[in-house]
């Protein structure tokens, strides 16, 4: 027993040992590295895996190569098997780990905006360029109205520098645009909100909702319920059903019900129109609620920026054309904006052309007229915000988004 | 017991000194401090699983109340503007409290059924926790959680010539602060602890465990026992809680405090070693550690190697619920007293070795102590 | 809330909830049935049950998807369906029973003589590896369950909205139990099994084989989860590996709630939480049908501190 016990506490030692080593050994100077955070385990992992898709696509066009520095992209994860989606404590780790790496120049991440709120004061602090190509919960860059006392997003910034910047529109345009779509394209008097009480889902539907009450649009909302993913939506839908509302708003994505909603709407029977958000505009939405379904049930996503379908020209073109040939399918609207992200990075530094966090950093925060991506010509706003506040409405056809309404 | 005495404080010594060796990293010292916290959380959870043996599944609930009352007395949101030490004592006291308040009505309820109400106590403290946006901001979290420095205890202090390699870099300044509280707090339960362990409660505790008829008989008062077990390890997670919210500077998720969280600190604790505070330590830096450390930096190494395309597959990430059931499995069916066993559970568990002892295993005999 | 209260409780409303909750619960006493069974033998609270049942919807997806490409195109066919339904209400059974009784021979038998807390840590194991399993099988998100039986309400004009699915369920759930109740209460096998879950010394002596009758046991339980997973994923249309997790507590709690180790107990436990459930959402708003469900069984094993249906037995020393 006693040798075994030895035998024991030496092979913790070992291991200890291991763990505090490879904490110690670093990277080749001559290396410049791209980190993404994003939840890579459990259920967010459809998009993640299309945002490093974009990423790679980018890196790609550049033979991996900067100024005579290798590229590397280093993919980290922000979930854990113990959660089985995004952690607090992951992300901050990741940020941390990201600072202390000197070949680290960008920060690429996170895609949930709860993570935002871990990762973006500490590096902030530390000054290390952040784009996020997912996180779209206004609080993170500006003041929202009705929501002063809670300090975004002077809580987030450390320093008197900006370091957080993202590519994809914020929830303040898609809700409101939404509603005006809501109104006056499916001229919807009567609305009933669902959303999945997520920072990002409750958050966009509660900006829908202030836009359905404003007087131009004035949709009435005959109620709201916040779901938490459950087996199925029967029960609320039958509530909702009596009702009978003109539309069916859902804040969510499709890990936290959106499909299931549609499925359940067929099997209840209802019949007037889904609208789902940017987290649902996805192949994952589709496939899990089968394509056949859209047959019987109308529904609209709503995407911040382009679909993919919709670049047909230039510089969007040829980002479709070359990522069909690496991947072997067509992309999806969150590989748009982890390419756009990485793009305009890797744009940036090459114009600075040295490895230098700070300068490289600016120079994407300043990015005015950019027009090297995927997207068209945007550039950053004061808020590190970008210009590019269109949204693209698309109903489901024949397993696809089939873009209706550019707003 | 007795290899505890020997290695636990030359590892409390070599993580005391660890900041000052070269190659220290304000990141991987702020990984350790998540891991003390845990391990705190674990030792709170020992006291109740290991020296009474309830099986409690909603310490993770305790934890989120501890977090949560730290985050309500100290971000700007509120009015309360308290200093982390107050906060923190208001969250061990409540989390304590809450322990009490909701173990004594049901600490008649038998094994199995006390595990599902504690279970369902947990995941109700959840739900209320995500739902009550007025009190907790919803998932939005409480933040920031700027923590006061303890009172006489200067946040400033240079200590950076002690460092072996010049600078630690950004967010240690000039000492990690936070780490080494953190650290001092779990060497302080561990004292804490040992000195229970040693005392008249401590020796009733066990009693009760091995035989709650028979320590009743000898005038022992059940009731009050475990609920006084119950007070310390709801208070210890809830203190675990509050330095959680401290070190992240948030509450997070309300899903950080879910059963999932319950469920693995009972492994930690199995693993380590049920009962045995040393064991326990180990047991959580290693899953934890595993978790949330080793898997990252070996999928760090993998991926500048070789370049697999993200495949879940093919990464550790990938694979750590497979090589948790594995670990599990296979210590539970060749070590079950853990990796640090103590001295009453190893000799349960293995009969053979007891000459005195005249038990005859029988199948279908699951073994009452442990579970109820 | 109260407005919605008015406005909801229209013409067949509470009705309609209660059929909700009546089949959801149904499905869940299904689930429950195989938690209870191995439980009442050996004291095991076997957590990977919930997974073993995302594996058995996960094997009747695949199924599917390997019928229609490869056997038959035709996926509105009655024949061709039917055909599937038997194949999958056979063959996701045998799959899942199979894999409860490997997991019992390799992981649980060696245990027999330890602590309880020893074996629930290994089914905490096993848990995780179903999980990681079900992850490389279909991936992280949900994945669409072909849609074989049709939604048409059978009785349109009532009020009420009863369609063949919900036939389906009551119907494949209804005789599963009686017929376990019949073979654990006449057949020899039956009468082992309850022989070893009061006294395995006892049964021993009288010469019933402990061994094999765990392995039936086991095996009986694997085959309700496999048929439960059919059923689920025929009803609710969508599977994903996280499945397992929430469905299991649900039916842990069903099984507790009507006395652990008590057949009828873990149907009317599973009856209960369904019904409690669909109308916690109906009347109480979704966000709190979950705490709901958990508040009202603490508040019955208050008073009934064994489940509903639980024997007082008394305590061994």
């Amino acid at each position: 027993m006693d040798r075994r016990k030895f035998l024991g506490v030496a092979g913790l030692t070992a291991a200890g040992a291991g763990v505090f080593l490879a904490g110690g050994c670093g990277g080749n100077s001559n290396t410049l590295k791209i980190v993404s955070s994003l939840p890579r385990t459990g259920s967010a992992q459809g998009q993640t895996d299309t945002i490093v898709n974009g990423i790679r696509l980018a890196m790609d066009e550049y033979n991996n190569e900067l100024f005579g520095h290798k590229l590397v992209h280093q993919d980290m994860d922000d979930a854990t098997a113990a959660q089985g989606q995004w952690d607090a404590g992951k992300e901050a780790d990741n940020a941390r780990e990201a600072i202390s790496d000197k070949n680290v120049m960008v920060f690429i991440g996170p895609y949930n905006s709860g993570a935002a709120k871990q990762s973006m004061p500490i590096l902030s602090e530390a000054g290390l360029l952040q784009i996020s190509p997912a996180a779209t919960w206004p609080g993170l860059t500006k003041v929202v109205p009705g929501d002063e006392k809670s300090g975004e997003p002077g809580i987030y910034r450390k320093s008197d520098k900006l370091t957080f910047c993202r590519v994809c529109p914020t929830d303040n345009v898609q809700g409101p645009k939404t509603a005006e779509f809501v109104a006056r394209v499916l001229n919807a008097k009567t609305v009933f909100v669902l959303d999945d009480k997520e920072l990002y889902g409750s958050g966009i539907a509660k900006l829908f909702m202030e836009a359905c009450r404003t007087k131009e649009i004035g949709i009435k909302i005959l109620g709201h319920e916040q779901l938490v993913k459950q087996n199925n939506y029967k029960a609320t839908l039958q509530k909702i059903a009596q009702l009978k509302p003109d539309a069916i708003y859902f804040g969510g994505t499709s890990q936290s019900g959106g499909p299931q909603i549609a499925i359940d709407m067929k099997g209840e029977n209802l019949t007037c129109p889904l609208i789902v958000p940017d987290g649902c505009y996805e192949k994952a939405f589709i496939e899990g609620a089968g394509a056949d379904l859209f047959k019987d049930v109308t529904c609209y996503a709503t995407i911040g920026g382009k679909d993919p379908s919709l670049l047909t020209t230039g510089a969007g073109a040829e980002f479709v054309k070359k990522y069909k040939e690496k991947f072997n399918k067509d992309p999806e609207a969150y590989a748009v904006y982890g390419y756009e992200a990485a793009k305009v990075f890797l744009e940036a530094a090459k114009a600075v052309g040295r490895k230098d966090r700070e300068a490289i950093r600016d120079a994407v925060i300043k990015t005015k007229d950019f027009d090297k991506g995927a997207l068209g010509k945007w550039s950053f706003d004061a808020d590190g915000d970008t210009t590019l506040q269109e949204l693209t409405i698309s109903k489901i056809e024949n397993g696809k988004f089939k873009p209706v309404k550019s707003l | 017991m007795s290899a505890g005495r020997v290695w636990v404080p030359a590892l409390f010594a070599a993580l005391a000194v660890y900041p000052f060796l070269p190659i220290a990293e304000a990141n991987r010292g702020e990984q350790f401090t998540i891991l003390f916290v845990y391990a705190i959380l674990a030792l709170g959870l020992n006291v109740v699983l290991g020296y009474t043996g309830l099986l409690h599944l909603g310490i993770a609930a305790f934890f989120g109340i501890g977090a949560y009352t730290v985050g309500v007395l100290t971000v700007p949101f509120f009015p309360f503007q308290q200093s982390f030490l107050v906060a923190a004592a208001v969250a061990t006291t409540v989390s304590a409290a809450v322990g009490i308040a909701t173990t004594a009505p049901i600490l008649r309820l038998r094994g199995d059924y006390f595990a599902l109400v504690t279970l369902g106590f947990g995941l109700i403290t959840l739900y209320a926790i995500r739902n009550l946006d007025a009190i907790t901001e919803g998932t939005k979290g409480l933040n920031p959680i700027e923590a006061g420095p303890l009172p006489g205890v200067p946040e400033n202090v240079d200590l950076s010539g002690l460092r072996v390699n010049g600078e630690w870099g950004t967010r240690w300044y000039k000492y990690p602060y936070l780490y080494f509280l953190v650290l001092g707090t779990l060497g302080a339960v561990m004292l804490l602890l040992r000195n229970v362990e040693r005392s008249r409660l401590g020796r009733a505790w066990v009693a009760l465990r091995e035989d709650e008829l028979a320590a009743s008989c000898m005038g022992l008062n059940p009731a009050r026992l475990k609920l006084a077990a119950v007070a310390l390890g709801a208070g210890l997670a809830g203190l675990a809680g509050a330095f959680y919210a401290l070190a992240l500077r948030t509450t997070g998720n309300p899903q950080a405090y879910d059963f999932t969280l319950s469920m693995i600190m009972v492994c930690c604790v199995i693993l380590g070693g049920l009962g045995n505070r040393s064991g326990v330590l180990i047991g959580v830096l290693l899953l934890m550690g595993f978790d949330r450390i080793a898997t990252n930096l070996l999928d760090n190494f993998i991926q500048e190697r070789f370049d697999f395309g993200g495949k879940a597959y093919l990464k550790v990430s990938g694979w750590k619920l497979i090589i948790f059931g594995v670990v599990l499995i296979v210590m539970m069916r060749f070590r079950p007293e853990g990796l640090l066993p103590e001295a009453r559970h190893q000799r349960e568990l293995h009969p053979e070795a007891d000459e005195g002892e005249d038990r005859v295993p029988e199948p279908g005999d699951t073994g009452q102590k442990a579970g109820s | 809330m109260l407005e919605l209260f008015a406005q909801s409780d229209g013409a067949g409303g509470f009705g309609q909830y209660l059929l909700l909750g009546l089949v959801l619960g149904s499905l869940y006493a299904l689930i429950a049935l195989g938690y209870t069974m191995v439980y009442g033998i050996i004291e095991l609270i076997n957590f990977a049950h919930g997974d073993l049942f995302m594996l058995g919807a996960f094997l009747a997806l695949q199924l599917a998807d390997l019928w229609f490409k490869q056997v038959t195109g035709d996926t509105t066919g009655v024949l061709p369906v039917a055909a599937l339904l038997v194949l999958m209400f056979v063959l996701t059974p045998l799959f899942c029973a199979g894999l409860n009784m490997g997991a019992d021979r390799a992981f649980y038998k060696p245990l027999r003589n330890s602590p309880k807390l020893t074996v629930i840590v290994t089914a905490i194991g096993v848990s995780f590896i179903f999980m990681n399993l079900g992850l490389f099988w279909r991936g992280a998100t949900p994945v669409k369950f072909p849609d074989l039986i049709p939604d048409t309400n059978l009785i349109p004009g009532s009020g009420l909205r009863v369609t063949w699915k919900d036939v389906m369920v009551v119907g494949v759930t209804v005789p599963v139990m009686l017929a376990l109740t019949v073979f654990v209460k006449f057949t020899a096998l039956g009468k082992a099994m309850r022989a070893t879950a009061q006294n395995p010394t006892a049964a021993k002596l009288m010469g019933i084989n402990a061994d094999r009758v765990i392995a039936a046991t086991f095996a009986i339980g694997g085959a309700l989860a496999g048929v439960a997973s059919v059923v689920y994923g025929l009803y609710i249309k969508s599977v994903d590996y996280q499945m397992g997790f929430q469905n299991g507590l649900y039916a842990f709690t069903a099984a507790v709630l009507g006395g652990i180790g008590n057949i009828p107990g873990a149907v009317l436990g599973g009856l209960v939480i369904g019904v409690v459930g669909e109308l916690g959402k109906a009347y109480l708003g979704a966000k709190w049908s979950e705490a709901l469900i958990f508040a009202i069984l603490i508040v019955i094993l208050l008073f009934r501190p064994t489940g509903l249906l639980g024997a007082r037995t008394r305590e061994k020393v």
